[in-house]
């Protein structure tokens, strides 16, 4: 298992927005989470990327306990996270968005040697760009783009870091369902492409569906479920948490 | 050759060559070393607020310890220009390096009041106790010599230190910007979150962008008493410091070269009004606003306000 979540729990003052959730993802799988607005999956995203600490329960990437690292020494490790609000670098270029990401990896990052160094890595942003239909707006301003392009440059710049695990928080959030299918297709290419292991958190079922080869369902804060996207679309606890109970 | 580019290189030419225009006097001269010397240290402060996006309010600290750390020296009969600069380095190191640690925990109009409370604390110290001659300085300081025998003693050697400064500045702040470093800073700036998230320890690297500021600012404060002949606590004032900032902004943040022309702008602007009238704050201010309302880029505001430019050709 490339990440283990084992009985995770989070509280924020009275709300437990996590009680003991656990599962596991295998390598190379497209490990999706769903669930209701405010089941709590963003803050089990953010748990997993390393932005909280859980009160309770463990988290192991990669076979190392990693709850509680900060981000930025995640990330170094391997797990790259997208954000569900566009977090990009507004007013550089597209390219040099996705250069600042991708020489993250290099060897002089972090030393002394960076305060001279260029880090050459064109060879690896041009790809990227390439893939995701950004290379003919490369000297835009990220600002510019529209934002469907906005939402691929954000996983350009988590992708660009090289990771063994992408988490994506609803990487189509504001797409049309034009772009929605055409972006999770992508997403399923490049993910096979590269071997990478996919952890999606979403609250549109059908997005999940077709890509993942596992889903999880989250409803106020506790897994109510988890299999393949057959059995969770059959499951009637499932069905009744998004037709019943939390409005979505 | 290939770091500066062909356009500082023909204006370091020509600054070189201006002691040679007729009619060039000790005072303009002496004018322009203030001149170049406010341009460096405004250059140096862009690194932090054009590039990293943080606003110090203290630099005058870096520059008045700095000052101070030549004076000293000087006093007690050492009077190696480069001693004395590397004492500037150490002295302002270590100070910068405390400032710099508490400072950059926070961001934005914290980090630029945790600057200016170190800086109001050192100047408070230098200016209410005796121990470097408290309001007065250090006075009457002999010249610093560059080797043994050579002294420092003419406005045009004095001019020429402060152009080797401005261009050693100007070549370390330009590496910086274009190296693997300075990309960092500028994603800081730009967003510190996300660039936590690519892996990126924010804290050292807006840390190591304060140090190379506040050395490069101490440094120019080392040189000042080598010409005007002594160290002041107003060298700290939290003016001095708004002054720097201002220049920053009248040439362009993050360009280097605007806050140069900011800066020597600055200074020729004071000097030539206070000339004539007793209240030239009044003149400059109104001037400054001129220049915010309709430049708001600053004065080389046309070209691109931005930290990769000369990343872009090589895309």
């Amino acid at each position: 298992m490339i990440l283990e979540v084992d009985a995770v729990s989070k509280r924020f003052g009275a709300l437990a927005a996590l009680t003991r959730v656990s599962f596991a993802v295998a390598p190379g799988q497209v490990f999706s989470v769903i669930g209701p607005n405010g089941a709590g999956k963003s803050t089990l995203f953010n748990v997993v990327a390393g932005h909280y600490t859980p009160e309770a329960g463990r988290v192991h990437f990669d076979g190392d306990d990693v709850t509680g690292v900060p981000p930025e020494r995640l990330n170094r490790r391997g797990l790259a996270k997208t954000f569900q609000i566009t977090n990009v670098f507004p007013e550089i270029s597209v390219a040099d968005n996705v250069r600042v990401a991708a020489q993250s990896r290099a060897p002089e990052s972090g030393r002394l040697a960076s305060l001279w160094r260029r880090t050459e890595v064109d060879h690896l942003t041009r790809p990227l760009l390439e893939a995701f239909g950004l290379a003919g707006r490369r000297e835009a301003l990220a600002r510019d783009l529209s934002h469907g392009e906005q939402r691929y440059l954000e996983i350009c710049l988590a992708l660009a870091t090289a990771p063994k695990l992408l988490l994506l928080d609803e990487p189509t959030a504001g797409m049309t369902p034009g772009e929605t299918r055409e972006a999770t297709a992508l997403i399923r290419a490049i993910a096979l492409e590269r071997g990478l292991t996919v952890l999606l958190i979403e609250h549109d079922m059908s997005v999940v569906m077709g890509i993942s080869d596992r889903v999880a369902v989250l409803h106020f804060g506790e897994k109510i479920a988890e299999g393949t996207p057959e059995q969770i679309r059959n499951d009637p606890k499932v069905i009744d948490a998004y037709l019943g109970g939390a409005d979505d | 050759m290939r770091v500066l580019g062909w356009r500082a290189v023909v204006v370091f030419a020509l600054l070189a060559a201006l002691p040679l225009v007729p009619g060039m006097s000790r005072y303009y001269l002496l004018l322009a070393f203030d001149a170049l010397l406010f341009g460096a240290i405004a250059m140096s402060l862009d690194l932090l607020m054009g590039y990293t996006g943080l606003v110090s309010f203290g630099h005058a600290a870096f520059y008045g310890l700095g000052a101070y750390a030549t004076a000293i020296l000087l006093e007690r009969g050492v009077q190696s220009v480069w001693a004395c600069l590397a004492f500037a380095v150490v002295v302002v190191g270590l100070y910068a390096l405390v400032v710099a640690y508490f400072a950059t925990a926070r961001r934005g109009i914290y980090f630029a009041l945790l600057t200016l409370i170190f800086a109001e604390v050192v100047y408070t110290f230098f200016r209410y106790t005796q121990t470097f001659g408290g309001s007065d300085g250090i006075q009457g300081l002999p010249d610093a010599t560059i080797l043994p025998g050579v002294p420092l003693d003419t406005p045009l050697k004095k001019y020429y230190l402060v152009f080797v400064y401005l261009l050693a500045a100007y070549a370390v702040c330009r590496v910086v910007v274009a190296s693997h470093f300075g990309r960092v800073l500028v994603a800081i700036r730009e967003n510190e979150d996300r660039a936590r998230f690519l892996g990126y320890n924010v804290a050292r690297y807006k840390m190591g962008a304060c140090m190379i500021s506040a050395i490069l600012t101490g440094i120019g404060g080392g040189i000042y008493p080598m010409r005007s002949a002594f160290a002041t606590p107003d060298l700290m004032l939290w003016t001095e410091s708004g002054e720097f900032i201002i220049s920053v902004m009248i040439g362009g943040l993050g360009t280097l070269v605007g806050p140069v022309v900011g800066g020597v702008f600055f200074t020729l602007l004071r000097d030539k009004v206070s000339s004539f009238v007793d209240w030239y704050f009044i003149v400059i201010g109104l001037v400054l606003v001129v220049i915010v309302l309709f430049m708001p880029r600053g004065l080389l505001g046309y070209r691109k306000v931005l930290g990769f430019s000369q990343w872009r050709a090589s895309g």
